[in-house]
């Protein structure tokens, strides 16, 4: 079990400086996640305005600060649950009241079903 | 504006003309006697010429004090304004300065100063800023000394917070049996510069021509000397119209070449001994670079040190892809550093600190506890108390008061004589990790620019690395950002003084479009190709600000970042809503900007600009982008309206 301070320390390193943690073993605590459904994930992720600050397709953005990417995030599910309930930043906190549990698993399965990153190589205009 | 009225009664002009009637009919008998005799020799196709055309024609010159005057208050003005080499007098027409504006073209042949047409005050002075700021010198702008001022207030106050110098004229009629009724009236202040005496450096209202040529060349003095800022002059209309009565006894004063304040030499010896011995040197400059000799001594500076630098953009300071540019580490810089030079830098606090906006609002330093900090910058030399764009108090270790750019090549010099070859090579091996730390910055930069690579709306990475595919090869010159749009600085290769000049000072939102115009108006005559990212509520403000790019031919490529709202507002509604659990659904009410969506690209063609779009599938950016450039390169001004996602 990670603890408050591990998840918050792997969030801020995100907010910092992209993904900054052991792939390994986030990747496992992502298969750790509970089952989430992505359609569903979507509608709330869009409608409960996720996408304001992080964009539709989870690219990141900025708000008062840089505001992390969240497609295919290597974050754990413990780390974005605790950030939506009591956040590190100045982002706002969504109570169980407006965010169930089961939500922030459909949120999660969205961001896993995103597209994630590409190779820049592959991209020749940010080569330049 | 509402032009002056000309009405029947007891004025001046009233005056003369009682005490003249008289001697103008007797004048004008002779006159229409002989048009009268000239008649019969008409040809019949073109109706003859009148007594007053014929008089015109074949008399010399009245002398009619009434009708007529060889000198103005106004001519003269402009030849005040012509010592000084000011290139551009931005206006929006107002009756108030029809004297100066009349002598300007008739005068001064409309050159030097050559009259700029704005359809707002406030696109007047922000075209000022952008142009002082790419120049290096001010133009002035010209408004009604009421409303007209009242218009351009938010521009002063923007330039004001950044630290760049406007001459500021505003019409007004002082002496108030001079005024006629109605419009004169409610636009005639007792102290019209009162409602920008708070943001501006200095201001006077001349009462004679001489006091007009002494405090003009006091104001253009006080504008440019570090810190910089704008002035204003009340201009007497009577005193632009009327005859000059003393001609012989005018004289334009001088204007001696300004040395900034450079720091005190010990203070910068006591500076470079901390940087010198200190683990991680970092510096932090803001409004650093005034001439491009700025971002030369910067370099010098850092790659003396070999330490981290932290561009706050204010101006262009730094190269963005020299390897010793840390700005997009900027946590990790500031917790490592154990000695900082903040050079010019505005906000200090605000930099040093993190600072939590929920419901209670905290804070906690970013820096250590240990860390050393010395300040370099004239910001402190002129403060004002009502507006509080001076931030939040920091403790300081060093302060130096002294204009940065001009106290580098004392601070090289100490910083080198303090350095040893042991110094040295520690300087070195910091170099080298610098180095590699901000060649991975940049690979993940690209990596980050590929997420959302092909989604729509456009994601702002796309935008940006579309639009510097079309450009890198040019002389390219980019004057305007969007909100935290940090893009072209982790992906563009700056590393020229003028492809940067900075962002609006004051936050005032209606800054970018036409500051963006008045650098590509400098930009012109150096034939570079300027580019602006513009947010699409930005440009709602001042959208006519297209009109004058048309008007005068000014190239410019203008990029709408059209995310539909003014975002920033729309996701602060958005942490309100969440603090009370309430949902967001209404917050997009009074944030966004759809139904209807505004089409931007027929707004610029309807201003006589190129337009194209909106562009809200990533693949059609390309060829758009190629299109609107190749308009700019051929000396029109072109619009891209793209369709993007938030950020």
């Amino acid at each position: 079990m990670m603890t408050r301070t591990m998840l918050r320390t792997l969030f801020a390193a995100a907010a910092c400086t992209a993904i900054a943690v052991g792939a390994t073993a986030v990747s496992v605590r992502a298969q750790d996640a509970p089952k989430g459904d992505v359609a569903r994930g979507k509608q709330i992720y869009m409608a409960d305005g996720c996408f304001l600050c992080h964009g539709r397709v989870g690219q990141g953005g900025g708000y008062n600060a840089p505001v992390p990417p969240l497609a295919k995030t290597e974050l754990p599910y413990e780390a974005v649950k605790m950030q939506l309930r009591t956040p590190s930043d100045d982002m706002p906190a969504y109570s169980s009241a407006v965010i169930s549990d089961e939500q922030i698993a459909d949120i999660y399965a969205y961001l896993q079903s995103l597209p994630g990153r590409r190779d820049p190589k592959s991209i020749a205009i940010l080569n330049n | 504006m509402t032009k002056r009225r000309q009405t029947p009664e007891a004025n001046r002009r009233n005056f003369l003309k009682s005490a003249t009637l008289v001697g103008a009919a007797a004048v004008a008998a002779p006159v229409t006697a002989r048009a009268q005799a000239a008649a019969p020799h008409a040809k019949p196709k073109a109706p003859p010429p009148g007594p007053r055309q014929i008089a015109v024609e074949t008399q010399a010159p009245s002398i009619d004090p009434m009708y007529n005057q060889s000198t103005s208050g106004g001519d003269f003005m402009v030849d005040v304004l012509k010592t000084l080499d000011i290139d551009y007098l931005a206006i929006n027409c107002a009756s108030s300065f029809r004297g100066l504006h009349e002598a300007v073209l008739n005068h001064g042949n409309n050159t030097k100063p050559e009259i700029i047409t704005c359809a707002h005050e406030e696109i007047a002075v922000h075209m000022g800023q952008g142009y002082a700021k790419m120049e290096g010198r001010p133009i002035a702008m010209a408004c009604h000394g009421v409303v007209g001022l009242q218009h351009a207030t938010m521009a002063m106050y923007n330039a004001w917070c950044d630290r760049v110098p406007i001459m500021v004229l505003g019409g007004n009629i002082m002496e108030a049996n001079k005024r006629a009724p109605g419009a004169e009236w409610v636009h005639s202040g007792v102290d019209i510069n009162s409602i920008v005496r708070d943001f501006t450096k200095w201001d006077d209202q001349p009462t004679t021509l001489q006091h007009f040529a002494e405090s003009t060349v006091r104001a253009y003095k006080i504008a440019t000397t570090p810190p910089m800022g704008p002035v204003m002059l009340s201009l007497d209309a009577e005193l632009q119209e009327n005859p000059i009565a003393d001609a012989e006894s005018l004289r334009i004063p001088k204007l001696a070449r300004v040395v900034p304040p450079q720091g005190d030499a010990g203070a910068l010896a006591e500076a470079a001994k901390l940087l010198v011995a200190a683990q991680n040197p970092l510096i932090i400059c803001d409004r650093v670079a005034r001439t491009p000799d700025g971002m030369a001594h910067l370099v010098e500076l850092a790659e003396t040190l070999q330490c981290a630098v932290l561009d706050l953009q204010g101006r262009m300071n730094f190269p963005s892809r020299h390897p010793l540019n840390q700005t997009f580490r900027r946590s990790v810089v500031l917790n490592q550093a154990d000695v900082i030079i903040a050079m010019e830098v505005n906000d200090l606090w605000g930099t040093l600190n993190n600072f939590r906006d929920q419901i209670v609002r905290t804070s906690h330093p970013a820096i250590k506890p240990t860390t050393k900090t010395i300040t370099l910058g004239v910001r402190d030399l002129y403060l004002k108390s009502n507006y509080q764009d001076f931030g939040r108090y920091q403790d300081v270790d060093l302060d130096i008061a002294g204009d940065a750019q001009a106290s580098l090549p004392a601070l090289i010099e100490a910083v080198k004589r303090q350095t040893d070859d042991g110094r040295k090579a520690a300087f070195a091996a910091r170099g080298k990790k610098l180095a590699d730390a901000h060649a991975q910055a940049v690979e993940r930069a690209k990596s980050d620019a590929t997420l959302g690579w092909d989604a729509s709306p456009i994601t702002t990475a796309r935008m940006c690395a579309e639009v510097y595919a079309q450009i890198k090869d040019e002389d390219w010159s980019l004057v305007g950002n969007t909100i935290r749009n940090t893009w072209p600085h982790r992906l563009w290769d700056f590393k020229n003084p003028h492809q940067w000049n900075g962002v609006s000072g004051g936050a005032g939102v209606g800054y970018n479009a036409p500051a963006s115009l008045g650098a590509a108006l400098a930009n012109k005559r150096h034939g570079r190709l300027t580019v602006t990212f513009n947010g699409d509520g930005d440009l709602m403000f001042v959208p006519q600000t297209l009109w004058t790019a048309a008007h005068h031919r000014i190239p410019i490529l203008y990029v709408v970042h059209n995310n539909r709202a003014w975002h920033q507002e729309y996701m602060y509604l958005q942490a309100m809503a969440a603090r009370h659990g309430r949902g967001i659904e209404n917050t997009k009410i009074g944030t966004t900007i759809t139904d209807p969506n505004v089409d931007y690209a027929t707004v610029a063609r309807g201003f006589g600009v190129h337009g194209e779009g909106p562009i809200v599938d990533p693949k059609d950016l390309a060829p758009a982008l190629s299109r609107a450039v190749a308009a700019v390169k051929s000396g029109q001004p072109a619009l891209v309206d793209v369709v993007t996602d938030q950020r």
